[in-house]
């Protein structure tokens, strides 16, 4: 599915199409392929000239691949990024020599953690000139001035050409590594949770930093973070991550006020607002992250979402998930026979743990939007026969008010919950 | 010429001054750390003084003509005990003088474990690098083959490497550098599969740097610290295996070699002329001991967990 129309050519620096990050999963002596890690599983979203797009997700969303891929230190396993080049879109992993180059001086990246991503042998003059020195922007004596201009620049100076790293606080070295990235005069900088490992204090001499200088030079930022409360003043839109796939995306503003999707909803309240009363409940997403290996069918949210619905694509992992926690079943499963993933028959030794099981789908132990979409249920002796909606992968789709999300319900349906 | 770019020359080379001075500070940090170890110094000690009478060899004992590598005979005065005037550390059965065995067998030492810890280091730093960078099937066989070496103790299988090239010095040298690069290889292979993982090795190739610059600016100079420690440690365990596969007769007979005084000695420990083999037994002691020690200083010095941090 392509998302949006696409936009102006003249103000737009990269076009993320269908990309999909996909990691083998290799098993045995002999290291076959046993399966894929969808870590980005089709993600399409564009960055403007001068713009923030905050990219946002729980850690394993695929958030930091993504920006991996962006920044090109991944290739994608299908789709691509597309960048503006002479008023053409090129696919960054298809550009050779000059225009790789151009690519490569004009995309920069800032890294989570500033004494990792800082060379611990290199003085502050080598690690802020390097970029210089690469494509022979300035020698000798012009490389200090340069470097000492950029240092000033992120509030740095002179007095720390010659130190270490380790000779600087955390908030220091991400000026370091903001100064080594404006060094080539980028149009983007990819910032993957540049202030997660900061003080809250210092994060916001940071953010300032990073506000004023996008005023100065029209920078655009891909702001990569699992902390919603970072980007909302940061970001001109969001794109709310889940599994590998985009949940919600539109202006930062808009989500604030009225998120579209459930998941967006609850990662906003599972941080604490500041802003809002004291006492407030702090809620929080309830249970883990399901395997990127195996994501879930319809919804990918459907097994944590409070709001789920018949149509959200239940499916026999439902079951064979809620039967791992149900005791005097479980030990008594000898096997599940599937036909699709919507279809299975159960196999029990016994015909108790069957019974057990075809009375606890039907009663309030299993979520009502669960038994709601069961279309078959069939006791045979020591097997369980189920069968469920069978339902398609619940699509990125347009809303009225023009933002995008992925939920089968209406914007509607998710805020009259959010009141209730 | 104008003022500015004047003084942005002078600016230019204080930068390359200072750049200096605060590398060597750290370099000298580390020379501190060393010094604070009574250990360490001890073993500097010995190494210095062992080094001195190796380079002034030729000053101390006028050399052997033609080969000062070979033992002077003085058939006069065979099985003299220490004191003996002319020779203050006796004399070995075939009136080889052990106080010149002592002395020139430190330079005969010191080519050995020079030559070995050197061709070793070089061949395992490229090999192992080159599998961890590489990876795939590259770094299989490569690491397949590390194996098989490393599968036979290496004092066997230099001992079998020698025996079929025959009994002389230069194939002692020979079949030690075979056995012992793997270590290298290995160490070196682990280390650049870690630091690759960094993420200054990805700042980098944001920027745009070249895999040789990366490599030889990122990731080999965060690699050696390892490599170093287990060349200097080598540097006595080398002059220990050397000796052995000199002492059970790998080496021609009659060079001055401590391993084969120690040899030449042991027939006569029974009855009682002890000194042919002990001083130049104490002396491949001393040097093996005075390598570890300097090697375990130099590790602690240069933990990551304390270095620099």
């Amino acid at each position: 599915m392509r998302a949006a129309v696409a936009p102006q050519a003249d103000d737009l620096i990269l076009s993320v199409r269908e990309v999909k990050k996909h990691y083998p999963i290799r098993e045995g002596a002999l290291q076959r392929v046993v399966g894929h890690v969808r870590a980005v599983d089709g993600v399409s979203f564009d960055i403007r000239r001068g713009e923030t797009v905050g990219l946002v997700g729980e850690s394993g969303c695929g958030k930091t691949t993504l920006g991996r891929v962006i920044a090109a230190l991944a290739d994608p396993t299908d789709g691509g990024v597309h960048y503006s080049m002479d008023g053409e879109m090129r696919r960054i992993d298809r550009l050779e020599g000059k225009a790789a180059q151009t690519f490569r001086r004009n995309c920069q990246m800032v890294f989570q953690d500033s004494f990792a991503s800082l060379n611990p042998r290199h003085l502050v003059i080598d690690l802020v000139g390097r970029p210089l020195k690469v494509y022979n922007e300035a020698a000798s004596a012009d490389l200090v001035e340069r470097v000492v201009e950029l240092l000033e620049q992120v509030g740095l100076g002179r007095q720390h050409l010659f130190r270490y790293p380790h000779q600087f606080s955390g908030g220091q070295r991400q000026r370091i590594s903001i100064a080594r990235a404006l060094a080539l005069n980028p149009e983007i900088i990819v910032l993957d949770e540049p202030t997660s490992a900061l003080d809250v204090s210092v994060q916001a001499q940071i953010l300032n930093l990073l506000n004023d200088l996008q005023k100065e030079r029209n920078l655009a930022y891909l702001f990569v973070t699992h902390d919603l409360s970072v980007v909302r003043h940061m970001a001109d839109r969001l794109v709310v991550m889940y599994l590998g796939k985009v949940a919600e995306a539109g202006e930062t503003q808009a989500i604030f006020d009225s998120p579209h999707h459930p998941y967006t909803r609850e990662l906003m309240a599972a941080k604490p607002d500041l802003e809002a009363e004291a006492n407030v409940e702090i809620r929080g997403l309830e249970g883990t992250v399901p395997d990127p290996a195996r994501p879930p069918q319809g919804c990918r949210f459907h097994t944590r979402c409070e709001l789920a619905t018949s149509a959200c694509g239940w499916e026999i992992d439902d079951i064979v998930r809620w039967l791992e926690d149900a005791p005097g079943m479980f030990e008594h499963l000898v096997g599940v026979e599937r036909t699709s993933e919507f279809a299975a028959e159960l196999a029990f030794d016994n015909e108790e743990a069957a019974g057990l099981l075809s009375m606890a789908v039907r009663s309030e132990q299993v979520p009502e939007a669960m038994r709601a979409a069961m279309r078959r249920l069939n006791l045979d002796g020591t097997k369980v026969e189920i069968e469920f909606e069978d339902v398609g992968e619940v699509e990125l789709t347009v809303r009225d008010d023009g933002r995008m999300a992925a939920c089968v319900l209406t914007p509607e349906e998710v805020a009259s919950w959010k009141n209730s | 010429m104008t003022d500015v770019q004047q003084s942005r020359i002078a600016a230019g080379a204080m930068t390359a001054d200072t750049a200096f001075r605060v590398r060597m500070r750290r370099l000298f940090g580390v020379l501190q750390g060393m010094a604070s170890n009574p250990a360490t110094v001890i073993g500097l000690v010995i190494i210095a003084l062992m080094l001195v009478m190796a380079i002034f060899a030729p000053w101390l004992l006028e050399p052997n003509s033609p080969d000062p590598y070979q033992m002077p005979r003085d058939w006069g005065a065979v099985r003299k005990p220490p004191g003996t005037p002319g020779h203050p550390l006796g004399t070995t059965n075939e009136g080889g003088d052990v106080l010149y065995g002592v002395i020139w067998g430190s330079r005969t030492s010191l080519q050995l474990s020079l030559m070995v810890v050197g061709s070793t280091m070089i061949v395992g730093t490229i090999v192992g690098s080159i599998a961890g960078l590489v990876g795939g099937w590259v770094d299989e066989v490569l690491m397949r083959l590390v194996d098989v070496f490393l599968s036979i103790p290496e004092l066997i299988f230099a001992l079998a490497i020698a025996a079929v090239l025959g009994p002389s010095f230069g194939n002692i040298i020979l079949a030690l550098a075979v056995v012992l690069w793997v270590k290298y290889a290995r160490i070196m292979r682990a280390q650049v599969l870690q630091i690759k993982q960094h993420d200054f090795v990805d700042a980098a190739r944001v920027i745009g740097d070249s895999k040789l610059n990366i490599y030889l600016r990122d990731i080999l100079p965060n690699a050696v610290t390892p490599v170093t420690v287990q060349a200097t440690l080598d540097m006595g365990n080398v002059v220990l295996i050397g000796a052995t596969l000199s002492f059970i007769g790998l080496s021609e007979a009659g060079i001055a070699e401590w391993g084969v005084l120690v040899s030449e000695g042991q027939a006569g420990i029974a009855s009682g002329r002890w000194w042919a083999s002990t001083f130049p037994g104490l002396m491949i002691f001393l040097w093996a001991l005075a390598f570890n020690l300097v090697g375990d200083g130099l590790r602690d010095a240069l933990d990551p967990r304390t270095e620099g941090r």
